[in-house]
């Protein structure tokens, strides 16, 4: 008989032993694998949230400027460089702003902000500032109207939970209000009448200003009042003036919308005293995986001169990526904990069945079994239960998680409401099928390698005579 | 008895009993061990959240909290404070003025809250005072003619007032800390270079050294190459009562580190007395009165309490004002026993099988003790036993070694230097004190024993099915 046949044929003959040692590996690789698909789905909608609604994939900047965020590192937004960044292939196109800080005051009331130039039209191929105007507002006002429609009691109690946020599509407030697909036929109309919002946008060549939604409610401004911003602008001068606000964004970063002012880029340049100068000239590209990034940036950097510098999205999120590999260890050491005690478990396992079947192993090579064969089949027979283990725990993991990656778990009401006191969106993403799978299998096949260890030892330098008489 | 037969049980099979006992044991040891440094990154937080943040209570004028209005002030400080005093539990008081404005320097400028305060008393409520950065200044300590501010860490490194130098005592210093020579060489190269901020002398530092020996060095070599000019300037800018823009130079009096990015950035610190001639602030008027209380679990109570006496006036709690610090509190024990109980349900696979394993083994001798009048009841308890038994033996050895390892290591703590940036952003320290409180030992002891009893309850059915007389004739 083959040795596969022979080790499979065993491990049958303890049907429940061999079953709960592969149900132990399974329930450790589904674990680890649901685990570890929810924290790098985490990561990655974080970093396309920082990519896609801030930084951009590729940045050109003063090479000063990343360190030092002054309105003196910049440069001159000339034809050649934008000449230069269309040649290239993947670029859709650039995309130019100008960022500096500056105190935000209207009335009595002051802030900090951040002052975003943008071109109104490009912006919307990265970071879609148009999209993010605010649509629907729960204002005391709304929600007080609201109460009086025609609407179910408990929507009516998740209102006051919402107090105060806006949103910029029906998808987001029905999410958050958690308003199925079902019922909104009859509530959207309500909402519509109710709460929605009259917004406008900025022009490029008219001083009007977006301001987040938070940072407008903390200076008590709505569309049409002034605002007033003072800086320092390009070499030691002042920077003051006075802007009207065309629209209210909402941003979905509560970190930004809290000081988000977002002019026209070339009014920017005017308030700095510095025209036809940029702080950072974005790239808006068509393919976004790493090679082509890494190609990009190397080309790229070979068409400008210094001072100018070409950098990625993992230089631009140094901090994230700092915060995700803390919290990635820290998951991988909650993994390895249980691939240890699950390590104990098999290697428990390969100790009874030897001491079992000393005897047996005996009466094989005495008969004439070569030592070598009934180490083979040993060993396959621990292979299956690993593989069992394995392949039933991507087997369970693997619907949860594409279904989890198609339609991620989004809280609504008060867990939504706990998720954004605490700075994040409320939504648990999952990773689809990527390397970290490949690794789950590797650590079990190396936990059940070393187990193995043990019964080769042991068959090896077995006495004959000895074994028989057990 | 049973009990004592299922504990010579143990010990038949002393080697396969072993194996179970140290998977329990590492299993248990790993997990106590990793939640006491979570529950001790946790409580770092809500301390220094409570101690340098926010303390217990904030009580501020109605609206104030929504946009720092500067109008909303508190002025009839007199009554405010009587009424705060009839109210049991309340251990200290201090008062503080708050505005927004930024703080620049000649190359770079920042938004920020300036807090009046008085040093005096804020000392009975904040420990702010002892995390000033040494060599830098003290807690207004200094006599001076210039008006003061004390600001955070990462502001003076945004507004490039900390920088970088390598000199020759620093070089000395280095060397007296047995650096090798060869390294010293090389940064000997970069004396003279004043680098603006810690990027920069990063960088230099990277193409510098080796990675290996950045990793050795590193942190040494940043420590002593920071530098900070005693008696900086920085300008503070900000509306005055009447809307009037003012601008005032400031000298720093110090520059504290609280391990949290967001609150080092944004948070500056002035004397009451000169933010209030600045702004025209009548004395005795204040933005914001904080309390201190003497028992934590009595925060909800004196709310209410103040709020009844204090109808005017907007009282909140620190669980209100950082509702994550409330959640973090509040959940993270669920979040430790999901943990425990994820790693001893791994366990339990390991037990059942080997619980299983006795009673195939011991087939003809559990028979024998039913045949001889062994009640069904007993045999059962005798295998729950024996199962409980080897967790606990585990358990208790685990929980043994991991409240050693945490004495140990709780004295000087463990570094994740590497992390230190991300973590600071979210407001946690790096450097972790592993700290877990006693009660948690017995609630690990309780999911211990049910562990075994849990794991030993498919092997006892197996056990009460046999047949005695069948049984008994297997060999």
């Amino acid at each position: 008989m083959k040795n596969y046949k022979m080790a499979w044929r065993n491990l049958w003959r303890n049907k429940r032993r061999t079953l709960i040692t592969v149900a132990s590996v399974f329930f450790a690789v589904f674990f680890a694998l649901i685990m570890r698909s929810l924290q790098l789905g985490t990561y990655d909608h974080m970093f396309r949230n920082a990519i896609e609604s801030y930084t951009g994939y590729i940045q050109i900047q003063h090479e000063d400027f990343w360190d030092n965020k002054t309105v003196d590192n910049i440069f001159n937004y000339t034809p050649e460089l934008e000449r230069a960044v269309m040649s290239d292939n993947n670029t859709i196109t650039t995309v130019p702003r100008f960022e500096s800080f500056a105190l935000a005051s209207s009335g009595t009331l002051t802030k900090g902000v951040l002052v975003m130039g943008i071109d109104p039209e490009k912006e919307t191929f990265l970071s879609n500032v148009k999209g993010k105007l605010v649509k629907y507002r729960l204002n005391e006002d709304n929600i007080e109207n609201l109460k009086k429609a025609d609407l179910p009691e408990k929507l009516k109690k998740e209102f006051d939970l919402f107090k105060g946020n806006d949103y910029s599509s029906k998808a987001s407030i029905m999410l958050e209000l958690g308003i199925s697909e079902r019922d909104s036929g009859s509530i959207l109309p309500v909402l519509e009448k109710y709460a929605s919002f009259e917004n406008g946008y900025i022009k490029s060549g008219e001083p009007g200003a977006l301001l987040g939604d938070k940072l407008a409610t903390f200076l008590k401004v709505g569309i049409g009042d002034t605002l007033v911003l003072i800086g320092q602008g390009y070499h030691g001068t002042t920077a003051a003036g006075k802007f009207r606000i065309a629209g209210i964004v909402k941003l979905p970063t509560p970190d930004f919308d809290n000081k988000i002012v977002y002019l026209p880029f070339d009014i920017c340049q005017e308030l700095y005293n510095a025209p036809g100068m940029l702080t950072s000239l974005a790239v808006s590209i068509k393919e976004n995986d790493d090679s082509e990034i890494s190609r990009m940036i190397k080309t790229l950097s070979s068409k400008i001169e210094p001072p100018l510098k070409v950098i990625g999205w993992r230089k631009m999120n140094e901090l994230m990526i700092n915060q995700m590999d803390a919290d990635s260890k820290s998951g991988m050491v909650m993994i390895g904990i249980l691939y240890m005690v699950i390590a104990f478990g098999i290697f428990g396992t390969v100790l009874m069945m030897t001491a079992e079947r000393r005897r047996e192993f005996g009466v094989l090579v005495a008969v004439g079994l070569q030592k070598s064969k009934l180490v083979a089949v040993i060993i396959f027979e621990m292979l299956y239960i690993g593989i069992m283990g394995i392949f039933s725990g991507i087997a369970i993991a693997l619907p949860a998680i594409i279904y989890g990656f198609y339609h991620p778990v989004r809280f609504s009401g008060e867990m939504a409401k706990m998720y954004e006191d605490y700075g994040m969106e409320p939504v648990m993403p999952f990773m689809p099928v990527d390397f970290y799978f490949l690794w789950q299998s590797v650590v079990v096949s190396i936990i059940v390698l070393i187990a193995i260890i043990y019964p080769v030892r042991k068959i090896y330098k077995m006495k004959i005579v000895n074994s028989l008489k057990a | 008895m049973i009990w004592k037969t299922a504990w010579k049980n143990v010990w038949r099979n002393r080697v396969r009993s072993l194996v179970v006992i140290a998977s329990v044991t590492i299993g248990v040891f790993a997990s106590v061990f990793s939640i006491a440094m979570m529950n001790g990154m946790v409580a770092q937080r809500v301390d220094a959240a409570l101690d340098e943040e926010i303390s217990h209570v904030q009580i501020s004028g109605m609206g104030f909290r929504l946009n720092n209005d500067p109008q909303i002030l508190i002025t009839d400080r007199g009554k405010t404070v009587s009424q705060i005093k009839t109210v049991n539990g309340i251990t200290g008081m201090v008062e503080r003025t708050i505005i927004s404005g930024m703080a620049s320097t000649a190359s770079k400028s920042a938004g920020v809250q300036i807090i009046g305060i008085d040093p005096e008393m804020e000392k009975k409520i904040f420990t702010l005072n002892k995390t000033i950065m040494q060599g830098t200044g003290d807690y207004f300590e200094k006599e001076s003619k210039n008006e003061l501010a004390l600001i955070g860490q990462d502001l003076a490194k945004e507004l490039n007032i900390i920088r970088y130098s390598i000199d020759s005592t620093v070089l000395l210093t280095l060397k007296m800390q047995e650096i090798p020579d060869e390294i010293l060489d090389k940064l000997a190269s970069l004396s003279g270079i004043r680098f603006a901020n810690e990027k920069k002398f990063n960088k230099t530092i990277n193409s510098l050294l080796s990675k290996r020996e950045i990793n050795k060095y590193g942190q040494k070599i940043k420590k002593e190459a920071w530098s900070f000019r005693e008696g900086s300037r920085l300008t503070l800018t900000f509306l005055d009562k009447d809307n009037n823009q003012v601008g005032a130079r400031f000298r720093l009096a110090g520059i504290y580190d609280v391990k949290n990015t967001m609150f080092e950035q944004s948070v500056v610190f002035v004397k009451d007395a000169d933010l209030k001639r600045l702004t025209g602030i009548k004395e005795n008027s204040f933005h914001q009165i904080i309390l201190r209380i003497n028992d934590i679990e009595q925060t909800e109570k004196i709310t209410s309490e103040l709020r009844e006496k204090l109808p005017d006036l907007d009282v909140m709690n620190w669980r209100e004002i950082q509702p994550d610090l409330a959640m973090l509190t509040d959940y993270v024990h669920q979040i430790y026993a999901v943990f425990m109980v994820i790693i001893l349900a791994a366990l339990a696979f390991g037990i059942v099988n080997t619980m299983l394993m006795v009673v195939l083994e011991r087939t003809r001798e559990l028979g024998m003790l039913t045949a001889i009048g062994m009640n069904k009841k007993k045999v059962f308890s005798m295998i729950m036993l024996e199962s409980v038994f080897l967790s606990l033996i585990g358990g208790i050895a685990g929980m043994f070694v991991g409240w050693i390892v945490i004495l140990l290591t709780a004295k000087n703590g463990i570094n994740f230097v590497k992390y230190a940036e991300g973590m600071e952003a979210f407001g946690y320290s790096a450097h972790v004190f592993p700290e877990i409180s006693a009660g948690f030992f017995i609630v690990v002891t309780f999911l211990i024993i049910l562990t075994g009893i849990v794991s030993s309850i498919y092997p006892a059915l197996k056990a009460l099915k046999l047949n005695p007389v069948e049984a008994i004739r297997t060999e």
